[in-house]
């Protein structure tokens, strides 16, 4: 078993006729994630990558039954298609796009936290990947190896580096996911620390956040409530400055609050094994393992 | 992006929120115009840079006379200050604001600001103006008010009760608290503001409300519909090599160490500096090339790095996903050639096309020190920039 995404999935992607949809689209369908349909207002009835694009979201939904969409709609109007996405029923909806203003979120936030058929992956994400299962995004798929360890994040290349020091040690993966980088998203640490709960092929659980917010802090207070499964914790950004903008958008210290060292020394009272070096996540979950 | 006081002040007024009457001078003789257009016989006078405690730091002068407004002026215009926000390099005041003194009864504070971990915009306000608002959460906790409001930008009618009851107005005082709140919430809403701060709110003698500071701060992602302010951009408020790094839509930020470093993704780019502290150096900078870079943009976010004197040796850390390796490799390379560079490169590359980025590092005939993982680079910069 994984979490949300399987070999059954079925997958649209939204923006498929742009120039990173379609990289991706492929990238995925060569991974064998079992792509669907696509969909790009104005290019409806054309076929790309073998599988047909609708004008909209609603249409794909009648005639291919997606359970997953992946969006990679420019920043200006991925708020809309989420909600498009939202509004026609697809269960898992991913959005790549970096860049989506805060205000717009606002409504997407309000949207999905009441949203009956539907869960918000991102946006500013690498997607989630079933290691040997199915892929929605755009990490690189070799670096993955199946295995046992669900791991969670805020950010992209350094999931990757993850990922890579986890199959280096022989461990692997259950399922990750790319929560995002922005300050409002959909799905949360905690929303993915539940399921990695529930699911017996996650024996273990990388938690890798940075700076900013307190998605952590809240993390860390679940985990030592509800989680009986090893955690092993890195965050981003001890040398950061306050007040700065680290690349993502939400990933600031303002006003004393968001630091590295209030996160670390949350995860640690919680029980978590915490690495200070990047360099040092897949031994810590291998470390983790062994208490 | 952060924006001036002057800014805020334009984007207030044509939201009614009321400012004291003022103009802005970059020069003494603009300063003496806009005294004169004003008819002002004795104004405050405070320079424009993007950081707190400007009064504290010398900054904010008081002209009792016509005259003596464009000598302070004069003094203040090129003023460079530097305290524990602005970073040891300090910021310079290009411009100052030149405004009405007013009579100040009571000193109040309001803030709008986004909520994260609610998802919510959120309305602060504070019968105790004029401290900072971490202070005042810390002193008199019971002195804040909170409260939520919609996207729509409004204040439901009985927020604004209690914000009057919280604020202690009666009357027509609470009526224009109640209508400033109310501008204060449509304004961060409609300018994609992160924050709105007017620290001190001030009540006048005859009972009047002003904004005597004004904060604004726009979420960068908003811009692109902002173009009004997208426009009040200042690149003289940050380093040169962050002005330059924001012209090729890199994401740079200054440090103060002695390795330079080149990552793609925020995430792995701050864990790499991390390393580096690890490792007993520090970092010269934050640098994202991003996901999609060309050869150009990376060569140009490596001319941005060696323009740093500080920079004694780069660390390249490359995880390619969307990012390809080769590419990566090619804009090194050719920045390294054009620029002659004599400091050591430590390169880690992973990922998407790999192979083929060691070949053109290898074919390159430049002294690139190659490592296998991210513990190897960090160690191996930290020993070549300590030989």
């Amino acid at each position: 078993m994984t979490i949300l995404v399987s070999k059954k999935t079925k997958v649209i992607v939204q923006g498929i006729s742009g120039k990173a949809g379609r990289f991706h689209a492929e990238q995925c369908k060569e991974y064998g994630t079992h792509l669907v349909g696509g969909v790009t207002p104005g290019k409806g009835g054309q076929m790309i990558l073998d599988v047909p694009v609708f004008d909209t979201v609603w249409e794909a939904k009648q005639k291919v039954h997606p359970d997953a969409t992946l969006i990679f709609v420019p920043a200006p109007f991925a708020a809309d298609a989420i909600l498009e996405a939202e509004d026609a029923g697809i269960p898992l909806i991913v959005c790549i796009t970096e860049g989506v203003p805060v205000r717009d979120m606002l409504e997407v936030k309000r949207v999905m936290n009441v949203s009956k058929t539907s869960r918000l992956i991102g946006p500013n994400c690498p997607g989630i990947i079933s290691p040997g299962e199915c892929k929605i995004g755009i990490m690189p798929g070799y670096i993955h190896k199946k295995g046992s360890i669900g791991i969670v994040s805020r950010s992209g290349t350094l999931t990757y580096e993850a990922v890579w020091q986890t199959t280096q040690l022989g461990l692997g993966q259950s399922t990750c996911v790319g929560i995002g980088g922005d300050p409002l998203n959909g799905t949360n640490f905690i929303d993915v620390l539940t399921l990695f709960e529930k699911d017996p092929e996650t024996k273990a659980i990388l938690l890798i956040g940075e700076i900013g917010g307190d998605a952590e802090e809240e993390a860390a207070e679940w985990i030592a409530r509800h989680c009986s499964k090893p955690v092993a914790a890195f965050i981003a950004g001890a040398t950061a400055p306050a007040g700065k903008r680290m690349g993502h958008a939400g990933a600031i210290i303002s006003g004393g609050k968001g630091t590295a060292a209030q996160k670390f020394e949350a995860l640690k009272k919680a029980g978590v094994t915490i690495t200070q070096n990047p360099a040092g996540m897949g031994l810590a979950i291998q470390q983790a393992m062994g208490k | 992006m952060n924006l001036h006081e002057y800014q805020a002040k334009h984007i207030f007024k044509r939201y009614g929120i009321p400012v004291p009457v003022f103009g802005v001078a970059s020069s003494a003789e603009e300063a003496a115009k806009v005294a004169h257009q004003l008819h002002l016989k004795e104004a405050v006078i405070k320079i424009q840079v993007h950081a707190g405690g400007r009064g504290k730091a010398g900054g904010v002068k008081f002209a009792k006379t016509q005259p003596e407004i464009a000598e302070i002026a004069k003094k203040l215009i090129g003023m460079k200050m530097v305290n524990e926000q602005t970073g040891p390099d300090g910021v310079i005041a290009h411009q100052v604001l030149i405004s009405s003194p007013l009579e100040i009864a009571k000193e109040y504070y309001f803030c709008a600001i986004m909520d994260r971990s609610r998802a919510v915009p959120m309305f602060i306000a504070s019968p105790e103006g004029g401290m900072d608002i971490e202070e005042i959460a810390h002193k008199m906790p019971e002195k804040i008010l909170k409260m939520p409001f919609g996207f729509d930008g409004r204040l439901k009618s009985y927020q604004l009760l209690r914000l009057a009851k919280f604020m202690g107005w009666t009357g027509e005082l609470a009526k224009k608290g109640a209508l400033l709140a109310e501008q204060v919430a449509k304004c961060f809403i409609e300018t994609d503001a992160s924050m709105l701060e007017i620290n001190p709110l001030v009540q006048t003698p005859q009972g009047d409300l002003y904004a005597l500071d004004a904060k604004l701060s726009i979420d960068d992602n908003a811009l692109f519909r902002q173009p009004e302010i997208a426009a009040f951009y200042d690149p003289t408020q940050v380093s040169p090599q962050e002005a330059a790094a924001k012209q090729f839509d890199l994401a740079y930020i200054a440090m103060h160490g002695e390795i330079g470093c080149m990552v793609n993704g925020a995430g792995l780019a701050m864990a790499t500096m991390d390393i580096i502290q690890l490792h007993g150096a520090s970092p010269a900078n934050f640098l994202d090339v991003g996901g999609s870079a060309s050869k150009e943009k990376v060569a140009e976010g490596f001319r941005i790095i060696l323009s740093d004197p500080k920079v004694k040796g780069v660390l390249v850390n490359i995880f390619g996903g969307i990012m390809n390796c080769a590419v990566l490799a090619e804009g090194v390379v050719y920045a390294a050639k054009e620029l002659n560079m004599k400091i050591p490169i430590v390169v880690r590359m992973e990922g998407t096309n790999v192979a083929e980025g060691k070949r053109i590092f290898k074919e390159s005939h430049l002294h690139i020190i190659s490592a296998d993982d991210l513990e190897q680079a960090a160690k191996l910069a930290v020993q070549a920039i300590r030989k």
